[in-house]
């Protein structure tokens, strides 16, 4: 308990931190960001909503840490104002709309790789010098350093553009109207084969090298030597005794591929044209729209952060020294 | 001479048994060599207008034309120069931080060990893509300088934290307490004692990110985020994105620097695994351990027939 605590107490830090520098930025820049806010809203936006603007990232009379309290207050109030992009929607109905399609497509693709990569390491750590162990991890090393933005375009290329067996993009056919229905659940399903394939590719390798790496580490450890002694079966040894300890570096390694996988999303939805918040930041960069863009940070960051907080409690549940 | 001598018997033995190694240290060198002798490859220059706009691959143009009638085999030599100078600036830079704080905070302990791995432990936890991408845009389209500055100053924490923990176990053994009692300076014992031995660790981390760099200067570029008018591997697929080089076919235009980067990831992922494996030969594989076990077979038949 006392652990999940300190990690609770670290996330609240992390997120502060994040909240101060979507606070610095804007400031750091030249010129005032409400101004460049008006002229990339072209007019669509009346006197008013740019006084809000003003007082909503913090550009108040008074000095800076009123200015902070006041920026912090509206941030923890999900008061973030409409979306320039798309006035007048607001920024968090905006992100709302987005969410899902994320979520859905990293969730999967990255528990689908943690499940084949960790079956694909274990057979190559219980067959060592094997066929499998040989190749299989460096070649697909080789496949996974591909940065995610080429494998996407070269996936498309082939699959969607020149094969037509995917679609050319979204996350479901627009002709459909959303909903629990058979044709669109499929329509989903579909549109979302190519991203998710590809963010495997590119996550399976490092799943691969460190469970395969952990094992390899346990297997020389005493109490193998000891399991071994005492004429245990070769598989209770692997699973009951190896695997079981092998699998804590494992977890450990999920709050890294997590930032990774959102990270990989960004290149994937925007080569794929999917509606998540990885297209959404990159279409808010290109719009200017500031408050959009940091609002799209920031909620990236929540994800990382609550997905790390899933990974310590599951790290409590494995490890036993951690529940005193 | 004999340090020239002992260093080529490193290099011998580090290739002796490690395929993976020779294939990623040669492909590597191939393309810097290839983009170092960029003037002596082609006649061209990498902005002049040489031919009619997407022109397919030919004995003239052997890797065709972009949309701009630019020839794209000279552009990737060009580009490659400033891609991997990226790349290497980025990762000597962050090698350099982390080294200090990894190692500073392992032998020094107390409180600049506590301040020091609270900043690495925050910094970690920050999808690092999104960061880039926000400060990116903040500063508007960035020259390749500023992009190796931002990568090299955001991806040290990782390399900070295992810096750190392996000097914790150098500072433990005997060899550094000998030193102490002899009485040389703290100084001395980093740069003399603890700092030779994470040779293989600073090595793997160099080759490491320089993987990250060349990948997060690819994707920086080809959101357009950075600046369209230089050429590199990065821009090359922009300007092939934006030219919607997929829908008419010019399918050279992006396969060729998507090629050359992905080759060259490859090439460093190979090299850094075969490096990984020496400074822990525990995770070896190969024709060695296939040859042990045949052995080991062998012996178990023989002891079983008698």
């Amino acid at each position: 308990m006392a652990f999940l605590i300190r990690r609770l107490a670290f996330y609240f830090v992390a997120v502060f931190v994040a909240i101060t520098f979507n606070f610095i930025l804007p400031r750091l820049m030249p010129g005032d960001p409400v101004d460049a806010l008006f002229a990339a809203a072209a007019g669509r936006m009346p006197i008013e909503t740019l006084e809000a603007y003003r007082e909503m990232l913090g550009f108040v009379d008074g000095p800076v840490w009123v200015q902070y309290l006041q920026y912090l207050k509206s941030v923890v109030t999900f008061d973030l104002g409409p979306a320039i992009m798309m006035f007048p929607v607001p920024v968090t109905e905006v992100l709302g709309n987005t969410l899902p399609w994320t979520i859905f497509l990293a969730g999967f693709a990255t528990l689908f790789s943690i499940g084949a990569g960790c079956f694909i390491g274990l057979y190559a750590s219980f067959n060592r010098g094997g066929l499998v162990d040989r190749f299989v991890p460096f070649i697909w090393q080789f496949i996974a350093s591909m940065p995610q933005a080429v494998t996407a375009l070269f996936a498309f290329f082939v699959f969607a553009l020149t094969l037509k067996w995917f679609p050319l993009g979204f996350g479901a056919n627009p002709d459909l109207d959303p909903g629990w229905n058979l044709t669109y659940i499929g329509s989903v399903l579909h549109h979302a084969i190519l991203p998710m394939v590809t963010l495997v590719v590119s996550m399976l390798a490092t799943w691969i090298f460190t469970m395969r790496n952990a094992m390899v580490n346990v297997l020389g450890e005493d109490y193998i030597t000891m399991a071994r002694a005492k004429g245990l079966s070769s598989n209770r040894i692997m699973i009951h005794y190896a695997a079981r300890n092998a699998i804590l570096p494992v977890v450990t390694a999920v709050s890294m591929a997590l930032g990774f996988a959102v990270a990989g999303q960004v290149f994937i939805e925007t080569v794929y044209n999917y509606p998540g918040v990885g297209q959404l930041i990159i279409k808010s960069v290109s719009a200017r729209d500031y408050p959009l863009m940091q609002a799209c940070f920031l909620l990236i960051v929540l994800c990382v952060l609550a997905a790390n907080f899933l990974a310590d409690v599951l790290y409590v549940f494995l490890d036993p020294r951690l529940r005193k | 001479m004999q340090t020239v001598r002992n260093l080529l018997r490193n290099i011998v033995r580090f290739f002796n048994g490690n395929p993976a190694g020779i294939i990623g240290a040669t492909i590597v060198a191939l393309i810097l060599v290839a983009c170092l002798a960029a003037p002596v490859l082609t006649d061209k220059q990498p902005n002049k207008r040489v031919a009619r706009g997407h022109q397919p691959p030919s004995a003239e143009l052997i890797l065709g034309s972009t949309r701009a009638g630019k020839d794209v085999y000279t552009q990737i030599l060009y580009g490659g120069r400033v891609s991997l100078m990226v790349a290497f600036s980025a990762a000597a830079v962050t090698t350099a931080i982390a080294l200090t704080a990894g190692v500073s905070s392992g032998y020094f302990g107390g409180r600049t060990d506590e301040i020091m791995m609270a900043v690495t432990n925050v910094m970690l936890v920050f999808p690092q893509l999104p960061l880039l991408i926000i400060l990116a845009a903040f500063l508007g389209q960035v020259g390749p300088v500023v992009i190796a500055l931002i990568l090299g100053l955001t991806s040290w924490p990782w390399g900070a934290r295992v810096m750190r923990s392996q000097t914790l176990a150098l500072r433990n053994k005997e060899f550094v307490t000998a030193a102490e009692v002899m009485g040389e300076t703290k100084l001395r014992i980093i740069f003399v004692e603890i700092i030779p031995n994470l040779i293989s660790l600073v090595a793997g981390m160099f080759v490491g990110t320089s993987l990250y760099a060349i990948g997060a200067q690819a994707g920086l570029e080809f959101l357009g985020l950075g600046d369209p008018t230089v050429v590199s591997w990065g821009t090359m697929l922009y300007w092939a994105q934006s030219s919607a080089a997929f829908y008419v076919g010019a399918w050279w235009d992006f396969v060729a620097p998507g090629t050359v980067i992905a080759l060259m990831g490859g090439g460093l992922a190979l090299l850094n695994i075969s490096i990984d494996q020496v400074s822990n030969p525990k995770l070896r594989t190969g024709r060695y351990l296939a040859t042990w076990k045949r052995l080991k077979a062998e012996i178990e038949a023989k002891r079983r027939q008698a």
